[in-house]
């Protein structure tokens, strides 16, 4: 295991994008077109393929990042992107009404890959009120039989990326 | 919802212009104008066809065929083409935010596809804002 993949989802602005390009080694590979709905309001390019980069860990393990698409329209690409994955970093929006149900939005459209691997999930931008406590994000899992790591990070800090990677990467040793 | 509407006459010469292209190529049996973010906008199919899903591949194979122009060290990706068994799938930007998709039957000819998708650019870009 020389190799492994790891992919980054979550919903439009999460920062799936920003996560890759703060830890790539590599100049990232990005796929981010003009938008033209309603997101445009927050952000003036989404993703529409895919993401790329590449880190190399402490012990040498080269890791291959691939960020999805956030939107549900582009789900045949999240089926083609977590083929051979080793395991999924969900980020989840604090600021957006319910973060709770677009974990699980995610968790279900990745219910098969997850199954067979496993997740991290990253809560991000934590900096605003009223946003449900990381516990209320524990419960949510095991609800669904789910023990996942929950961190809150900064995806603009590669320490923080780093950190999910880490943590994902051990879930799946010890699994 | 998509942000980019076009106006009913708007839509009237996209049709008019999908008509001439089915006419001047008979093999082609679908053109789509959908958004660089994956959106369909307006289309003419000759046959049943999920336009909604075609829109976002296409925003996606064309940023793709874009990317892995410059890793390559190539300019201006001009289309990306898929060629299959029983036919062809050409895409290519329409103005800055808008994506052109004519997909057609194997007999057609590529060359002819080229130049009649070319053509309908012209046309589609000098009248849409
Ligand atoms: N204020 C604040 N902004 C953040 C934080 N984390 C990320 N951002 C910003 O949120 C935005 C995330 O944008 P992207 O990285 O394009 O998001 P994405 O998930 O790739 O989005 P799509 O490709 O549209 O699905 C960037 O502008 C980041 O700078 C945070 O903790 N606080
Ligand atoms: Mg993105």
């Amino acid at each position: 295991m020389s190799e492994i993949k790891v992919i980054i989802t979550g919903t439009p602005g999460a920062g799936k994008t920003t996560a890759i390009a703060a830890i790539s080694e590599v100049p990232p590979v990005r796929t981010d077109t003009a938008t033209t709905d309603e997101l445009a309001d927050v952000k003036s390019e989404t993703t529409v393929a895919m993401d790329f980069g590449e880190l190399t860990l402490e012990d040498g393990q080269k890791v291959f990042l691939y960020g999805t698409p956030g939107q549900q329209r582009f789900e045949f690409m999240w089926k083609i992107l977590v083929q051979g994955g080793l395991g999924l970093i969900v980020l989840v929006d604090c600021t957006r009404a319910d973060p709770i149900a677009d974990m699980g939005m995610y968790l279900d459209n990745f219910a098969d890959f997850v199954a067979e691997t496993g997740a991290v999930i990253g809560l991000v931008k934590r900096d605003v009120n009223d946003t449900p406590a990381v516990d209320d994000f524990y419960q949510a899992l095991s609800q669904r039989g789910l023990m996942f790591p929950v961190l809150e990070v900064d995806v603009r800090e590669q320490g923080d990326v780093s950190l999910m990677i880490e943590a994902l990467v051990s879930l799946l040793e010890f699994a | 919802m998509s942000q980019v509407r076009i106006s009913e006459s708007g839509a009237q010469f996209c049709q008019s212009v999908f008509d001439d292209m089915m006419s001047q190529c008979d093999a082609v049996y679908g053109v789509l104008i959908s958004t660089v973010d994956g959106h369909d906008v307006v289309r003419s199919f000759k046959q049943d066809m999920p336009a909604p899903k075609l829109a976002a591949m296409m925003s996606s194979v064309l940023a793709l065929g874009e990317t892995i122009a410059v890793e390559a060290d190539q300019q201006q990706c001009r289309y990306v083409i898929v060629e299959n068994s029983n036919g062809y799938i050409l895409t290519l930007r329409l103005k800055e935010k808008l994506v052109l998709s004519v997909i057609a039957r194997a007999n057609a000819n590529l060359g002819m596809l080229h130049s009649i998708s070319r053509s309908a650019v012209e046309k589609l870009d000098e009248k849409l804002r």
